[in-house]
């Protein structure tokens, strides 16, 4: 008998009727199997249990497994701090439910230190798969900081324009979804965030196309309302720990005080501005489309793919919006607030790439955007943090969820109107300064535009 | 090919219609024409200003989506460049590092010994021996948007060589190599759209059933090419199953991949569209693919996309026979001046060897009713051939020799001693090798 990996499944050549977990594959003419049951099939094949999962491939008493490429590797994770209580119980649980299974543990509390020892506990290949770019690059960074210098091809990026696969990659999803057939057979641990994602059709490939005898699940919330939180259980075992949230401290808000600063449009801005701003409204008023209903915006958008006048209001406001955002007097409140703060640790926020960059190139700032790769943005924020850098212009990758250095002013030169996201943002970012002055947040906004409006709604959001 | 949110179709009950254009309709060629020229004017610049031009674009009476589209297709044929005399990592890198030590940086100096950026910029640029202007604009020369467009179709800038040369490309026609000799036209950018709108529906397909008259040997190595697996049936000319080969007019093929036995997957989808393409290479042909709706609530619902010849679909991938209709023209014309019992004989059949199919091209056959089956391969790669070795040595079928084509980079020297009843060949085929093969292969025929 033989098995190997194929596109994703486990072919298994020459097998008895009884290999379980298998069915007939009429198209070649073999037993296949669904890659995710490669633990059960080897321990049947080999009569042994999880002993041998760690010893070199079978090729013994006629059963041949060609579909194991994963490594095995000794990792001690070089930031020496001590687990806490709940990660020590939370590993331990894991490890004896045959390193299989779900922790569960509110944001906040270190699930990716948790995952950092239990990679080092089970010492094999490991794909960490996470929902999004940023959290990708969140995990890369810690990654690489625990085992950077022990792997000898470093921690591999799989997605956001980046292809490089190695013995402890970092993915995500929607990468993992497509490629998983591929590198399937190279990892013997499955590490998957926030995992209460995982129960989607595409999704569920991706454990189920991989060989990976360890899994191991992270979320703060496990239970889905439509039940299906029930599939993981096959996909990576069961919950193996759960702490419930309000035995952990909450999330840290730091103090600060709010600055609101105005500026005007020049008067060539201003008459453009009126210009376009009065193109949409024309179009908005004479096409009895309701903005303040629910979906009147999604009808404009609508409207504006096969109306070429709908298009044309579309592009005036985007151009109305591009005016009011990138206003030459926010860059002269800008220019006078960093002369203010040049000894701070600043940054700043714009909604749009396009700004970020254009601030970066007028101040010769360190600029990240969801465009930065990933290796760029580690050493970006790295050097925030030891202070080789002291400051960074963003637009909105260092949101939920990220771990981002603290500073002591903020600048928000324009934003989206989410509350959520204002808040945090402003949580995580600032902290007093050593002094124990206090942290600083400006928010700059162009006086009787669209922004006015948004502006408000996001302070109406905070208080 | 087109982004899933580029998609067009209509559904209608159980079935999904792609909409396609009409390519001699006046404003979808004037769109066409339009869009072309915006490509062909921004050679040398910034891929962020042929985005935003193209974003600017108002035209009357096509749906946006459509141009949205066929800038999409015309993307596709393009390449961009990063143009920068130093990494532009590097000169931010010095850059920042520069002004770190020098903030404050303002634009609008109060005190004496505020920095400028232009003081930087001019430091650094000396430091790296480039210019000023190079040093502001490399430090982000590698943005995608700031990119510049070096080739588009045929057209390259100066001192850049267009030519692109992969395996993949090659075999697909889906660069360079396909319209070496002529330019992007309207014509071919409509047509291409057609094709693309067909493919986007397939993106969600779960299974494919393909009905084909002609052309086995192209479509079957496409399906391999893809990585989709089949099952195949014989069929008569009207399309329904028959029981043998021998009586056969066509072949009926389901396509899907190695985890459908498993469950109704979409992960195969994208290799259909891939596969796509190979169809309209048929002078007949049929297509129904299973499409998986999961927008439709909880329920998956289930589709059916329906096209065959008559959809006005034309190809851009390379027909096999193009190459091999050359090769086997040439070895009946030898074989008749040449001086040997055995027959040269066509051969129109579909061997079914499990994972594999054998198509062989022709039978050699000896009056005293020894038989030998031949196929020629002139389209493989390593893993293809010695799969398919492998099945032919496993399905049992002693009578089959097969000769494969040097013409591929591919050294033969991988495959030597693997199996000796392949002959290789460089321009054409030796009669006087086969009939030795045939000596050594043949099997008296039953009936």
């Amino acid at each position: 008998m033989r098995l190997s990996f194929d596109d994703g499944t486990l072919l298994i050549e020459d097998a008895p009727d009884t290999v379980p977990h298998a069915e007939w594959d009429d198209r070649v003419e073999e037993y296949r199997a669904q890659a995710q049951h490669y633990r059960e099939i080897y321990e049947w094949a080999t009569g042994d249990g999880q002993a041998t999962l760690r010893e070199s491939p079978a090729s013994s008493a006629g059963f041949e497994d060609a579909a194991r490429s994963f490594s095995e590797f000794d990792l001690t994770p070089s930031v020496a701090i001590e687990p806490r209580d709940y990660q020590q119980e939370a590993l331990t649980a894991w490890r004896e439910n045959s390193r299989r299974g779900s922790v569960v543990l509110p944001t906040g509390s270190g699930k990716t230190f948790l995952a950092v020892q239990a990679i080092a506990d089970a010492g094999v290949s490991t794909l960490v798969v996470v929902p999004t770019i940023d959290l990708m690059n969140q995990w890369h960074a810690t990654l690489t900081n625990a085992f950077g210098e022990q792997l000898p091809n470093g921690v591999g990026v799989l997605g956001g324009g980046s292809h490089n696969v190695t013995e402890v990659t970092v993915t995500t999803y929607d990468s993992a979804y497509r490629y998983i057939n591929e590198y399937g057979d190279r990892f013997g641990l499955l590490v998957v965030d926030e995992v209460h994602h995982l129960p989607a059709p595409t999704y569920q490939q991706i454990p189920e196309m991989t060989i990976a005898p360890y899994r191991l699940g992270l979320t703060a919330t496990y239970e889905r309302a439509d039940e299906k939180h029930e599939v993981l259980e096959d996909l990576l075992g069961s919950v193996v720990y759960q702490e419930a949230v309000d035995e952990l401290t909450g999330e840290y808000l730091s103090e600060y005080e709010t600055i609101h600063l105005q500026v005007e449009l020049t008067s060539d801005e201003r008459e453009t501005y009126d210009e376009e701003y009065q193109i949409y409204r024309d179009y908005i008023d004479t096409h009895d489309i309701e903005l303040w209903k629910e979906n009147g915006y999604q009808e404009f958008l609508k409207r504006t793919s096969y109306d070429s006048q709908g298009r044309r209001a579309l592009i005036a406001k985007q151009r109305a919006e591009r005016i009011a955002r990138t206003a030459e007097k926010k860059l002269d409140t800008l220019d006078n607030l960093l002369k203010r703060h040049y000894d701070d640790r600043t940054i700043i926020f714009t909604a749009n790439n396009e700004f970020a960059y254009e601030i970066s190139q007028e101040f010769i700032v360190p600029c990240i955007t969801h465009q930065t790769a990933t290796d760029e943005r580690t050493e970006i924020l790295e050097r925030f943090r030891t202070g080789e850098y002291s400051m960074l212009a963003t637009s909105q990758v260092l949101d939920e969820g990220i771990d981002v250095p603290a500073a002591n002013v903020g600048i928000i030169l324009s934003g989206s109107a989410s509350k959520r996201q204002y808040a945090q943002r402003l949580g995580r970012i600032l902290r007093p300064t050593e002094d124990n002055q206090p942290a600083r947040l400006y928010e700059i906004i162009t006086e009787d535009t669209m922004e006015t409006y948004v502006s408000d709604r996001r302070r109406q959001g905070v208080a | 090919m087109l982004t899933a949110d580029l998609a067009r179709s209509r559904t209608d009950g159980d079935t999904v219609t792609p909409l396609f254009v009409d390519p001699d309709d006046d404003r979808y060629q004037q769109t066409a024409t339009e869009l072309i020229e915006i490509f062909t004017e921004h050679l040398g610049e910034p891929k962020g200003e042929v985005e935003a031009t193209i974003d600017e674009l108002t035209i009357a009476d096509t749906d946006y989506k459509i141009v949205q589209g066929l800038a999409k297709l015309l993307q596709d044929e393009c390449e961009f460049e990063v143009v920068a005399p130093v990494d532009p990592q590097e000169i931010r890198r010095r850059l920042f590092e520069k002004a770190n030590d020098s903030y404050p940086v303002v634009r609008q100096p109060t005190l004496g010994d505020d920095t400028q950026p232009l003081d930087i910029y001019s430091n650094i640029a000396d430091r790296l021996g480039i210019s000023l202007e190079e040093c502001y604009k490399g430090m982000y020369a590698d943005l995608d948007e700031n990119k510049r467009l070096v080739r588009f179709g045929n057209q390259a800038i100066e001192g850049h060589d267009g030519e692109v040369t992969t395996s993949t490309t090659q075999l697909t026609g889906d660069s360079a190599e396909s319209y070496a000799d002529d330019t992007i036209t309207v014509e071919w950018l409509l047509t291409r759209y057609n094709l693309a709108l067909a493919q986007a529906v397939l993106y969600d397909a779960t299974e494919m059933r393909i009905r084909v008259w002609d052309s086995f040997s192209t479509v079957f190595s496409y399906v391999k090419l893809f990585g989709l697996m089949h099952r195949i049936y014989p069929i008569d000319n009207a399309g329904s199953r028959v029981e043998s080969t021998d009586v056969a007019d066509g072949y009926e093929a389901v396509l899907d991949g190695a985890a459908s036995l498993f469950s109704k997957s979409r992960k195969y989808g994208i290799r259909m569209a891939n596969f796509l393409p190979a169809l309209p290479l048929c002078t007949r042909w049929e297509m129904e693919a299973e499409i998986l709706d999961e927008t439709t609530g909880t329920t998956d619902h289930r589709r059916t996309l329906a096209l065959d010849h008559t959809d006005g679909l034309s190809s851009h991938y390379s027909a096999q026979s193009d190459f091999d209709s050359d090769v086997e023209r040439t070895l009946a014309d030898k074989w008749e001046r040449a001086n040997t019992e055995w027959e040269l004989v066509r051969e129109d059949d579909v061997l079914d060897l499990g994972a594999e199919v054998m198509l062989p091209d022709f039978a050699i056959e000896h009056p005293d009713g020894r038989r030998v089956i031949l196929e020629i391969v002139g389209f493989w790669t390593p893993e293809y051939l010695s799969e398919k070795l492998t099945k032919i040595r496993e399905a049992d079928a002693a009578n089959l020799v097969v000769a494969v084509s040097e013409r591929l980079d591919c050294s033969a020297d991988d495959f030597e001693g693997m199996d000796d009843r392949v002959l290789w060949f460089k321009s054409g085929i030796h009669v006087y090798d086969l009939v030795e093969l045939a000596d050594e292969y043949a099997l008296p025929t039953n009936t």
